[in-house]
């Protein structure tokens, strides 16, 4: 489990620089739409970039300006301060227009700051839809990937070492699911914390040692006790958060535990195991297109707000914390929409809006946690 | 009758009150200090002193405010949504809808019909609409924050701030008393810009009647009539006790109903 904790806590974890010792290539990547099997069949290792452990933002707001989400400043602000040299490639991904931005940013960033654009730089573009022609776009986008990284790296990526990538990420991806039953379980044994960082750790570290590691942890869980004096089962969702502390001031606050979850850096990114029979490539577009969906796709909304609350009932959740971060038009929007249809369920919500980066509105995200905790335990004193 | 007492460490003034049978006995305010343990420390001596009593003669202290995880005195911590919330519907018992102003922020809440806040709202991005814009802008103009209120009332033509940051505002401020712009039109125009920000939060969180404002900012005038006038509701007033009192009042019922409604009082226990 620590593992996991040290993974999530840092940039340059040990998993990480063991692999960078070995001389092998690490490839960074932006997005949950892309599908890190392509890498790993080809011997790279694919890492969620981050932009935990900012502590300024003199590059990140030149090239952005003020008005605009601070995740991808903080990433250039990684970039620029050469925290991510360790980089042998790096693929962006129009998440949303933010992050499209990064893409041009970083570019110019080259430019400007010596050795900080990777020789692999790559613009992996996702279309908005899920079915039909998006589908079919989404393919040919996977294959020309491909296609980039066999002739960088000097690889071959066939279709059996594809299979075998995705083998691979579905052990884990199985082994998440099981930690998803745990913590929502009527008595959990592990914190969302920890259920947090497992999580954010598989889309870091080699994926062979994660597997490991899991089925470890996931044998050592059969031994824990129940978490004590769970009164309050919270669900997060909302804007890309790779945060342990807001899950930790959430959970420090009393009897109060999350329960579920659905962020990209989560539950949400991995989802179900990937189909293994037929065509591996056209198995991930629709994996990675038509199940992680975000409010980024269109015509979603129902299809997301009937996800929550399949989760909300799974979990027995009695709140949901809705977080995004400033200016993310996608998620603030659906929150609204959530906040409106989850309350006339009579599922108590709350939204906050909070800016990317380590924890800097601790204080005024505690009142606001630290009210909504009190309505939840009120409602739940009051109904039983 | 037990006696019970709330303490609310705000950023610009701590207050304490205590409470014996649901009445004040005594409270006391003050400015609060750099360190909230000593603000709170202050704030329940001053109100003990007040009615009279010692340390040993509580029965239970509810913290609330910023500060209130630094009272070592108090028997628990509430957030002061919920302390505000209480304390309004104790000023005011028809009180559905309660708009606090404090210090550094600015909260809209919802209550039920039980007196409990149900929905919430509250400032996010800066200074503007809190009491801290109202604090430097008086500090521009050289008057007393008390002295606001009363010049809505004697302007004909009040400006408009261009813009609601406090930094951008003291700017528009400044540049309208070099022009030699009339006193009462710049503190009117203040009120209005502080009452429109204070507006956009109520709002969403849909106002029922009876509205009621907390905190320092419902003693100016200026800003509660312009409040009124945008929210198309009026703002009713508290005469139970100064409306700046709310959230320690609030902790002081929450303390009150504890110690009722539990036999044996526990350190520590759970009672948002």
């Amino acid at each position: 489990m620590q593992v996991f904790h040290d993974v999530a806590g840092r940039i340059e974890s040990r998993p990480l620089l063991d692999w960078k010792a070995q001389g092998k290539p690490i490839v960074g990547y932006t997005c949950s739409y892309l599908p890190a099997e392509v890498f790993h069949a080809a011997g790279i290792l694919p890492v969620r970039l981050r932009g935990i452990e900012t502590d300024g933002m003199d590059i990140g707001d030149v090239y952005f300006g003020p008005f605009i989400c601070s995740f991808p400043k903080c990433l250039l602000q990684l970039v620029g301060k050469g925290k991510y040299r360790f980089l042998d490639g790096a693929v962006i991904t129009p998440g949303c227009d933010s992050m499209r931005r990064l893409d041009e940013c970083w570019r110019k960033a080259g430019k400007d700051y010596e050795g900080v654009l990777p020789g692999f730089y790559y613009y992996f573009d996702v279309p908005h839809k899920a079915e039909g022609h998006g589908l079919q776009w989404f393919v040919a986008e996977i294959e020309y990937l491909i296609a980039e990284v066999e002739d960088y790296f000097g690889v071959e990526i066939t279709d059996e070492k594809l299979r075998a990538s995705i083998a691979e990420y579905n052990k884990g991806r199985r082994l998440l699911e099981a930690v998803e039953s745990l913590r929502t379980a009527e008595s959990p044994v592990i914190s969302g914390a920890d259920a947090f960082s497992a999580t954010i750790a598989g889309a870091i570290m080699p994926r062979g040692e994660f597997t490991e590691q899991m089925a470890a942890w996931l044998e050592a869980l059969e031994e824990k006790p129940p978490i004590d004096n769970v009164q309050k089962r919270v669900m997060l969702i909302g804007s890309i958060s790779d945060d342990l502390e807001l899950m930790r001031l959430i959970e420090s606050q009393s009897g109060a535990l999350v329960v579920s979850e659905n962020l990209c850096f989560g539950a949400r990114r991995e989802g179900r195991p990937v189909d293994e029979s037929g065509d591996p490539v056209k198995a991930l577009a629709d994996h990675y297109l038509g199940a992680s969906i975000c409010p980024r796709m269109y015509g979603k909304y129902k299809q997301r707000r009937a996800l929550i609350e399949q989760k909300i009932e799974g979990a027995n959740v009695d709140g949901v914390i809705m977080q995004n971060i400033r200016f993310c038009d996608l998620h603030g929007a659906e929150n609204a929409l959530f906040e409106r249809d989850l309350e006339a369920l009579g599922i108590p919500c709350l939204r906050i809006e909070r800016e990317y980066g380590p924890m800097i509105d601790r204080g005024r995200l505690k009142l606001r946690i630290n009210a909504f905790l009190e309505r939840i335990g009120r409602r739940k004193r009051n109904a039983g | 009758m037990s006696i019970v007492a709330g303490c609310d460490v705000g950023s610009l003034t701590s207050k304490a009150v205590i409470m014996r049978a649901n009445k004040i006995i005594g409270s006391y305010i003050l400015k609060s200090k750099p360190k909230p343990e000593h603000s709170a420390d202050a704030a329940f001596k001053g109100a003990l002193a007040a009615a009279g009593l010692s340390v040993k003669d509580i029965a239970c202290l509810i913290g609330t405010g910023y500060g209130r995880e630094k009272m070592e005195f108090a028997d628990n911590a509430v957030s002061e949504i919920s302390c505000h919330g209480k304390g309004a519907r104790w000023l005011l018992p028809s009180a559905r809808t309660v708009i606090d102003i404090g210090g550094q922020d600015c909260k809209a809440m919802k209550l039920n019909s039980e007196g409990h806040v149900e929905r919430f709202a509250a400032n996010d991005k800066c200074a503007s609409g809190t009491g801290r814009f109202l604090e430097v802008m008086a500090k521009v103009l050289g008057l007393e924050i008390s002295e606001l209120g009363p010049l809505s009332g004697k302007s004909k033509s009040p400006i408009t701030l261009s813009s609601t940051c406090t930094v951008w505002a003291q700017a528009d401020v400044i540049k309208y008393l070099n022009s030699g712009e009339p006193i009462e039109n710049i503190g009117a125009g203040i009120n209005i810009a502080m009452a429109k920000r204070v507006a956009i939060l109520a709002n969403s969180v849909k106002p029922e009647n009876d509205v009621f404002m907390t905190g320092g900012v419902a003693k100016n005038k200026g800003v509660v009539s312009t409040l009124e006038k945008l929210l198309g509701m009026r703002i009713k007033k508290a005469r139970r006790a100064d409306p700046q009192m709310a959230g320690a009042i609030g902790a002081a019922v929450l303390a009150h109903e504890a110690v009722s409604s539990k036999e044996s009082w526990t350190k520590g226990m759970e009672f948002n």
